[in-house]
């Protein structure tokens, strides 16, 4: 096959790949137009789920199979794509990373269109660096710490890190930004001008997101994504060569790979133009060893080449491809990196002590150990939750848990009949549950208490029913009782004030988000009492478990 | 005029419209209120209260509330050719039909269906709801709705929520949901439940839903801000819907053993009468309910049966 020719295919291949991650990630919520045949209206309680196989990518994903395999013993769901992928890389070698990787194919689009260097200098940006094992240390630290329980991976993972990025920085900062200026034409007294507003949130609000959706530590996740993307100025495809822990799984999967480059050093002129266009500083030319784990197979030498001195066949040879240049500090460092970080990572007690009162789990999730053995912080419950409650935590469930996902009830709050975060986790972190589980088992994710001193009736400042009118489960774990509180101007008052029952509450939040003190509500959620722990607990027996 | 009951801007272009459409049948010789009217049980200038029960077993509930319209003169005495309808059910929590705390879906149908053969341009169904109105929607049979009868859905956008004058004794300016401003008439579709505070929400508690803002300071005077907003969106029709109703554990409900079956609907172009008839369903007398007093009180309708045409349809 002539280079040009596929040079297309690996573009178009690039095109529908990244076209497809990011379908699935708009995809990734509950439509505006979803309902339910008349029948089913009718009948029990349904169990909304969304049309597309959002979770594709993260199956494909050879580094969340393994990490999760390695660390919760467990086969995450569609896993079998993981494996077809290793098993075509065994035979073409990195295939995944110039065809399929939607993160890779971006770093591709940035550093081609305004290539920071040119000519001689690129040539010699594109040779082989020590800095290349960095990656192969970063995958060795992610396995040896996801087979001593402390599963990193996702953090640098290309898809989730790309998921993340997208859904949590990038998607909602472009809609937020666009509705600020639908909202001023919104107010315009211009009738066009409204028209022209409710037509435009219209169409913004299925790709960017509905209302105003805000994240935790957004911008820190948005600034990461902007570094990686501005690496690509010092050097093509930087992510690639120097850091993605995916790149160094399937280049070490590569090394049987019949897929290889034939250099003709009869025909070199040495003008070498391979190397400048060679995203993956694989050493195409004749004149050096070609590395095959580094060559993202783009084929961009074989189509710069002028001479026709390189081209890629198919040979079955019983010589395997030269190994992957990880260097013994690489391993070795991997090695301590991977032992130490679990260690660590158990002192600030979370594993071992009953954990931050702000670390309410998403319904379904594991208990805290397994949750973090699995979780790949990609964001997709945090993207799908229809109320906006789930967030990355920062700090609340200490180092291993950076970038987990806990409600903040502030922002959102847990719907009753909502069990949408459980069915799309691609890893199983958080179970898929049905809302008949949900609400009959029942699935409390934490405790409600009042802050008297805070809420209306119970200061005397006015009559307030909010937390018990929301109250989701039937009867009530918010209920009143007519008391006579101090008033203003020491006259007694008679109002209804709240109680919470804890054996009813399931802590879903909705009376703190409704409540109407904002910032610090009167009435909050505390994860004591979520059914997945053992230890926090605050009831010697709940009721219904 | 009364300086307690200042007009607001649809009242004055309402009754403007109303003028000039009997001038306008005035001069073609013929009132065509008159002429609808003749031989009705109820006309529009008459305050009615229709009361329609579905005795017989398995019963059509769609069927009862064609009838209802019917025994009121049909669809056509509310809706003319050419109006823009916004239907006002009460959504407000993802909550399956039967759970009584939605309006029933097929209720909402056939209202959409009389509107439409009325000759009504376009049918809107709106509602701020308190949950996620995605799931709402979908869960409580609105979407299905809408998809089979091609009502607008319309979604509530922030920007769709339009800070207004409403002249009220309690709110004054307030953001109101768009759908309800811009109609031509306003059906309110509510459904009946009991509230931990108003005691009851009927049709005009309904109309917290047609506001946006911080909703949740409304309860600190709830009576007085129904009875504001009620008289700002004051509905051409309101449609109770107390085919099932929630008789504790209210407004959410989420038990069967919360519903109370009534299969009764009742309708009326006065909302204090419409609510008056549904409180006496949980064996309330309407005077007891604050909005319901504070609304009479105000001038809104009335709960006098000697001022209203009262009915009552079995089917």
């Amino acid at each position: 096959m002539r280079a040009k020719h596929l040079v297309w295919i690996r573009r178009i291949s690039q095109a529908f790949f990244l076209g497809l991650f990011l379908f699935l990630l708009v995809e990734s919520r509950l439509p505006e137009d979803a309902y339910l045949q008349y029948s089913l209206v009718f009948s029990s309680d349904v169990d909304l789920r969304l049309d597309q196989p959002v979770t594709f990518f993260f199956q494909l994903d050879p580094l969340a199979w393994l990490s999760g395999l390695l660390s919760g013993h467990r086969l995450i769901h569609g896993f079998l794509w993981a494996l077809g992928l290793l098993l075509v890389t065994l035979f073409l070698g990195r295939i995944f990373c110039s065809f399929i990787c939607p993160l890779g194919t971006i770093h591709h689009i940035v550093s081609w269109v305004k290539p920071a260097l040119k000519g001689d200098r690129m040539t010699r940006a594109n040779q082989k660096t020590p800095g290349h094992r960095i990656k192969y240390f970063l995958l060795i630290t992610l396995l040896v710490g996801a087979v001593m329980g402390l599963n990193l991976a996702g953090l640098i993972d290309p898809i989730s890190l790309l998921f993340r990025s997208l859904a949590l920085a990038v998607l909602p900062a472009i809609g937020v930004g666009l509705k600020e200026i639908f909202d001023v034409m919104a107010t315009s007294d211009i009738k066009a001008l409204n028209y022209l507003s409710y037509g435009g949130e219209a169409l913004v609000s299925p790709v960017f997101g509905y209302g105003y959706p805000a994240y935790k530590t957004a911008w820190f996740i948005g600034l990461v994504f902007l570094v990686i993307l501005f690496l690509n100025r010092i050097r093509p495809r930087f992510w690639c060569r120097i850091l993605c822990p995916l790149g160094a799984l399937l280049g070490i999967f590569s090394r049987f790979s019949i897929l290889r480059i034939e250099k003709d050093h009869a025909k070199c002129t040495d003008c070498k133009l391979c190397s400048e266009s060679c995203q993956g500083a694989a050493s195409p030319m004749p004149s050096q060893a070609w590395e095959n784990a580094e060559c993202l197979l783009c084929f961009n030498c074989f189509d710069a080449c002028p001479e026709g001195a390189l081209s890629f066949r198919f040979r079955c040879s019983p010589k395997l491809n030269k190994r992957p240049d990880m260097g013994r500090r690489a391993v070795l460092g991997g090695l301590v990196a991977g032992i130490s970080l679990p260690l660590l990572a158990r002192l600030n007690g979370h594993a071992h002590h009953v954990s931050d009162p702000r670390l309410i789990r998403p319904p379904g999730a594991l208990p805290e150990k397994d949750f973090l053995r699995l979780c790949q912080r990609c964001g997709l419950c945090m993207k799908v939750c229809p109320t906006n409650a789930i967030n990355p935590t920062l700090g609340e469930a200490g180092m291993a848990g950076f970038w987990t996902p806990h409600l903040i009830m502030t922002q959102g709050y847990c719907e009753y009949t909502c069990t949408l975060c459980g069915s799309v986790c691609p890893t199983g972190a958080i179970r898929e549950i049905s809302v008949r589980e949900k609400i009959e088992r029942p699935i409390r994710i934490g405790s409600a208490y009042m802050d008297r001193g805070r809420c209306l009736p119970w200061s005397g400042n006015g009559p307030c029913i909010v937390c018990q009118e929301v109250c989701p489960t039937s009867p009530k774990a918010i209920y009143l009782r007519k008391e006579v509180v101090p008033g203003p101007g020491h006259t007694p008052m008679l109002a209804d004030v709240p109680y919470v029952d804890l054996k009813r509450c399931n802590g879903c939040g909705i009376c703190e988000n409704k409540c109407p003190v904002k910032g610090r509500p009167a009435i909050r959620v505390i994860a004591a009492g979520e059914s997945r722990s053992l230890k926090n607990q605050i009831l010697l027996t709940g009721s219904l478990s | 005029m009364d300086a307690n009951h200042p007009i607001t801007r649809r009242q004055s272009l309402k009754r403007i419209a109303r003028i000039s459409a009997s001038l306008a049948g005035a001069t073609l010789g013929v009132s065509p209120l008159l002429a609808k009217s003749s031989g009705q049980a109820a006309t529009t200038h008459k305050r009615f209260v229709i009361e329609g029960i579905g005795s017989k077993e398995g019963y059509k509930v769609k069927e009862l509330t064609r009838m209802v319209f019917e025994a009121a003169g049909g669809m056509g005495q509310f809706v003319s050719r050419g109006d823009v309808v916004a239907i006002k059910p009460n959504i407000s929590w993802a909550r399956r039909p039967e759970l009584a705390a939605t309006t029933n879906p097929e209720i909402l149908e056939a209202v959409i269906e009389l509107c439409l053969d009325a000759g009504a341009k376009k049918v809107r169904i709106a509602d701020h709801t308190i949950h996620d109105a995605r799931r709402c929607f979908a869960i409580t049979g609105v979407g299905i709705v809408a998809k089979r009868t091609g009502a607008d859905l319309v979604f509530p956008r922030p920007s769709l929520m339009k800070r207004m004058k409403l002249h009220g004794h309690r709110l004054d300016v307030w953001p109101v949901f768009v759908p309800f401003v811009e109609a031509d008439r306003v059906i309110n579709l509510p459904i009946a439940k009991v509230h931990g505070l108003s005691a009851l929400t009927l049709g005009m508690k309904n109309w917290i839903g047609a506001v946006g803002g911080r909703r949740s300071a409304l309860h600190q005077d709830i009576h007085q801000s129904i009875v504001d907003l009620a008289r700002f969106f004051n509905p051409t029709l309101t449609l109770i819907d107390a085919t099932r109703i929630m008789i504790r554990n209210g407004p959410s409900g989420g038990s069967l053993s919360d519903v109370a079956v009534k299969n009764t609907l009742i309708l009326s172009n006065d909302q204090v009468a419409a609510d008056a008839k549904g409180a006496r369903l949980f064996g309330y007398d309407p005077g007891e309910i604050g909005f319901i007093h504070l609304a009479q009180k105000w001038g809104l309708g009335t709960c006098d049966p000697q001022e209203l045409v009262q009915q009552r349809i079995i089917l």
